[in-house]
């Protein structure tokens, strides 16, 4: 049994930050770079299944579309207990959209064959909450997005589970695998790798594969086999701030007067 | 990064009589427990602030003359060319700096018991102290005066020739000169007592003098207490105060004043408890108003951002600090580099005052475990020496004393996993804060958090791993770490368990419906009832605290105390308030009163003293005095026990049974430290956290280095042409 988990080295920025030259993207600098959080969700998730049915063997399998910047992502995962981590890459897929990583995606799974397929719901960063849901368009797969509860023992022929929708409400469902799934914050809470986990995974090998070996083409990747490409990357304009003053009442008569100036009714 | 543009006003120069302050910053007399007699120990303490960035950096008070003796407190001394010789050493590194040193000359008057030199203060009037309860001084005659002026001409051309810039004239907290001025010390009747004037003669001659002698050399201060906070009948700023600043402004180029006396001074030095920020600026902004030279004020200024405000609205021009300079000496730096959330910000605990008032022992502090640090281990508060090995380090428990430890080992290089069961760094101190008035103690906590997750994005293989399972022996010899440092804390005993009985009180028992543990209160799951004892074998601030939440929840508080309630906070100048706040709240105190036994709803309280006066040997088994006969019982709703702590050590034990394990598991030691070895102030367990990152390479880690003492040495003598062998008058 077999669970491929996509996951992302998430960028996240301090305070100061400079915009690249092109316009395109923050400068590389800035960039203070991690697993994306909904990917400790998803690992988790997968790792749980794996201890939870001992006499039954799970492999964890992560993959990332990703430089090699990347590893280091992985090699967390690797370091909480993955069994095994994936990277594909070549220059070819510089700027490539959800549509495109995805389809780099659904390749690996195609050759892993995997059980399960899960991804974050979204990814930290760029917060497309696309590329998930893409992979299982491409796969043909039955798939549920924003998962957050969870049933499966390895070997099933389904899965049940519960997922978020708007307003509060849940809808549980179950679906035959494989499936793909993209989880949720909050579903469990994730472990942290303990220090000989780190060393272990520090010797463990990633596994590099280029496009080719997973059967794309050029034109499948980066920009030619993207929808989207990011035209400019801008910081938006500083809207300004009122407080208003006086007790809650008069706040809202000020705050009833802004709209309707605002609105132009 | 640089400084925020509107911090500017705070790096303006200052002049102040022939010297040039370099910016506002300033650190004010305080003591330290250096004086004269540890050289190194001052001018390494000192001159880290002056490299931190403060523009002036004073002594503690400085007695001029043996009839100025503070034995048994500790304070700098600057009788002869010995303490010249001493203190040259301060001012020479703090100018290496490009900083100001300053000298408090001190007299005390009766307020100095001269426990050493013998000698018999002097004063305005013949008055018992109101500090130093036993001490009266003599009134002194006007050839008393002159002598004693002449004192502090003497004293300050010495401290001009130790190399001092600033020279003070010191009358804050009721010291000689303030002396003169206060009806409430002053009776006399000739041209130094009675009107205004004749009050503060003293004092200008004093200033005058000191002028002529050094003022072509030497910036002249002088430290006022504007307002005694006596009310009428002594200093009130609006009169005195206000009128003195007026009268002898041309005679001083820096003005430094505060509020209160030297009996209640911390009404000046304010502990957090009580008094915020900047709480002597209803007083002490009144002194812009009529001095025309440079003014400057304290109130544990710890914030960029208020001391902005007390420049630009000119309630002082110099930002006064003795606390926020010990607790962060790099405090102007990180304020210029624009790295105001690495101010290791002062909490206001006044542990640091309560050394002093304890008698003189080095301060410490319990935000900066350097403090006091400095020449005898050489640890500087910024500077760490890099890793002596790859080894890394799982330390679990992230109170104040792991998350120190943790730090420090981050700082160094080293890879640390901080593990904790709770959801937030900060341990025992998470609950602490949640005190009446305590809420700034959570700076502790705060520093430490906003400094590992710092370090923790620096070195990717470090980790905070929080709201974990508590770990067992099991999981820390597998986990990893070549290092384990165990910090997990202390608990209240629930058993009665005390300091003086050193045993378990019959029938106290936590898990009783009507019993708790300080920590069964603050986790709030236990009801509460109406009438609540709190048995208190504490001397610190736990049972008061937890008087003062109750009793300001509607509870009828009772506290049975076997030692003296709150004798710490004494030291830490919190008593005063602390037993105020306890009147108001109309909680009893049971003094010198503690438990033979505990029954549901009652428990059996003895007078301590109650037991014979005389001691007799009436043969072995039999008690050697007259059987204590005072025992009552005590009704109660709930009771709480305050009677002492207990190490929660079990995991170091366990994995100590099983060092057989170490070696296959790859772990080369095992460290405690904090709570966890001993439960203690938070600033000692801090301290022992980062003394344990400091020399974790050491090759037992668990016990402290040797330091660099300062000692007189045989055969010396301390002044030039002082002859050291033993001799006797013949």
């Amino acid at each position: 049994m077999k669970i491929l988990i996509a996951i992302k080295q998430a960028i996240a920025l301090d305070e100061d930050f400079e915009i690249r030259a092109d316009g395109r993207d923050i400068e590389e600098d800035f960039f203070l770079p991690d697993l994306n959080e909904w990917d400790e969700y998803s690992l988790e998730e997968a790792m749980l299944i794996k201890e939870r049915h001992a006499d039954t063997p799970v492999e964890v399998v992560c993959v990332t579309i990703a430089p090699d910047s990347a590893d280091e992502a992985l090699r967390k995962c690797l370091a909480k207990g993955a069994d095994r981590a994936i990277r594909v890459w070549d220059e070819s897929m510089e700027g490539s959209d959800p549509v495109a990583i995805a389809r780099a995606l659904a390749a690996v799974a195609k050759k892993e064959a995997p059980d399960l397929f899960f991804a974050g719901v979204q990814s930290s960063d760029h917060a497309h909450g696309a590329t998930g849901i893409a992979v299982a368009g491409f796969l043909g797969w039955a798939h549920s997005a924003v998962v957050a509860r969870l049933d499966y023992t390895p070997g099933a022929k389904e899965v049940v589970l519960k997922r978020e929708l708007e307003g509060g409400l849940s809808q549980e469902l179950r679906l035959p695998c494989p499936a793909v799934l993209t989880i949720q914050l909050g579903i469990n809470k994730p472990r942290y790798a303990s220090l000989r986990g780190m060393k272990l995974a520090a010797a463990k090998p990633i596994e590099t594969l280029a496009p080719g070996d997973i059967g794309l083409a050029t034109n499948d990747c980066g920009e030619s086999g993207s929808l989207a490409r990011v035209r400019r990357m801008y910081v938006p304009e500083k809207q300004r701030a009122q407080i208003l003053a006086g007790d809650v009442a008069a706040q809202a008569k000020a705050l009833a007067a802004i709209i309707r100036e605002a609105t132009g009714s | 990064m640089a400084r925020d543009p509107k911090y500017d006003i705070l790096f303006t120069p200052v002049q102040i009589g022939p010297k040039t302050l370099r910016n506002r910053f300033y650190q004010v007399p305080h003591c330290i427990g250096a004086g004269s007699d540890k050289p190194g120990f001052q001018a390494a303490h000192r001159s880290i602030k002056a490299e931190g960035g403060w523009a002036g950096i004073n002594t503690e008070y400085c007695s001029i003359h043996p009839e100025s003796d503070d034995t048994h407190r500790l304070s700098a001394r600057i009788w002869d060319k010995g303490d010249v010789h001493n203190l040259r050493a301060m001012t020479d590194h703090i100018h290496q700096f490009g900083a100001l040193a300053g000298v408090e000359m001190w007299y005390g008057g009766a307020h100095a018991p001269c426990m050493e030199s013998r000698a018999t203060p002097r004063g305005p009037s013949q008055y018992a102290s109101e500090f130093e309860t036993l001490t009266y001084c003599r009134e002194m005659d006007l050839s008393d005066i002159a002598m004693v002026q002449q004192y502090y001409v003497d004293a300050a051309l010495r401290s001009r020739d130790a190399g001092f810039d600033i020279v003070y004239v010191y009358g804050a907290h009721s010291y000689l000169p303030l002396q003169f001025l206060s009806p409430y010390y002053n009776k006399r009747t000739d041209g130094y007592g009675g009107s205004f004037k004749n009050r503060a003669r003293f004092w200008i001659e004093t200033l005058e003098q000191v002028r002529a002698a050094v003022g072509n050399d030497c910036a002249i201060a002088t430290r006022f207490a504007v307002d005694t906070l006596y009310g009428p009948g002594s200093v009130e700023v609006e009169e005195d105060g206000m009128r003195f600043v007026e009268l002898a402004d041309p005679l001083v180029d820096l003005w430094d004043v505060d509020v209160g006396d030297i009996a209640e001074w911390g009404e000046d030095a304010g502990p957090s408890r009580f008094y915020l920020q900047g709480h002597q600026v209803p007083w002490t902004r009144y002194i812009k108003q009529v001095a025309k030279k440079p003014v400057l004020g304290v109130g544990r200024y710890t914030d960029p951002e208020k001391m902005t405000e007390i420049v630009t609205k000119g309630y002082a021009d110099i930002i006064g600090a003795a606390r926020p300079s010990i607790a962060d000496p790099f405090l102007p730096k990180k304020v210029e580099e624009g790295r105001v959330d690495d101010i290791r910000v002062c909490i206001g605990c006044n542990v640091c005052i309560s050394r002093w008032e304890i008698g003189g022992p080095p301060m410490i502090c319990t935000q900066n475990a350097t403090a006091g640090e400095e020449y005898r281990r050489g640890w500087h508060p910024e500077r760490f020496p890099k890793k002596g090995s790859e080894d890394s380090v799982l330390i679990v428990g992230a109170g104040p004393s792991g998350s120190e430890c943790a730090r420090v080992l981050m700082e160094r290089g080293y890879t640390v996993h901080l593990y904790d069961t709770a959801e937030k760094i900060g341990g025992h101190l998470n609950s602490v804060v949640t005190l009446p008035g305590l809420g700034e103690w959570g700076y502790h906590r705060d520093y430490r958090e906003t400094q590992i997750g710092k370090l923790v994005k620096k070195n990717k293989q470090s980790q905070v791993a929080l709201g974990q399972k508590p770990m067992t022996a099991e999981a820390a010899l597998t986990y990893g770490a070549e290092k384990i440092v165990i910090a997990t804390g202390s608990s209240w005993n629930t058993d009665g368990t005390n300091c003086l009985t050193h045993d378990p009180i019959p029938g106290a028992d936590a898990s009783q419906p009507d019993q708790l543990t300080p920590e069964q209160v603050f986790s709030g799951k236990k009801p509460i009832g109406k009438r609540v004892v709190i048995l208190n074998a504490d001397t610190y601030f736990m049972a008061p605290s937890l008087a003062e939440k109750l009793a300001s929840e509607g509870h009828e508080v009772t506290i049975v105390s076997g030692v003296h309630l709150a004798n710490y906070m004494h030291f830490t100048l919190e008593y005063p308030n602390m037993m105020r706040r306890l009147h108001e709240l109309h909680v009893e105190e049971l003094g010198d009163h503690f438990c033979s036994k505990i029954e549901k709803g009652r428990l059996e309280i003895y007078n301590i003293w109650g037991d014979g006066s005389r001691r007799t040997y009436r043969g072995p088994g039999v008690f050697p005095r007259d059987a204590n006969k005072t025992h009552r019982w005590l009704e109660f709703d709930s009771l709480i026990l305050v009677t002492g702590r207990h190490s929660d050590d079990s995991l170091h034990r366990e994995l100590n049974a099983r060092q057989s394990e170490w070696e296959a598991n790859g772990v080369k030691a095992v460290y405690l430290i904090g709570d966890a070895e001993a439960p203690r102030l938070i600033a000692d367990a801090t301290f022992t956290g980062h003394r344990v990152a400091r020399e974790i390479e050491e090759a037992n880690a668990q016990f402290p280095k040797a330091y660099k003492r300062e000692v007189a040495i045989w055969g010396n003598p301390h002044s030039p042409g002082v002859n050291p062998e033993i001799e006797y008058e013949s």
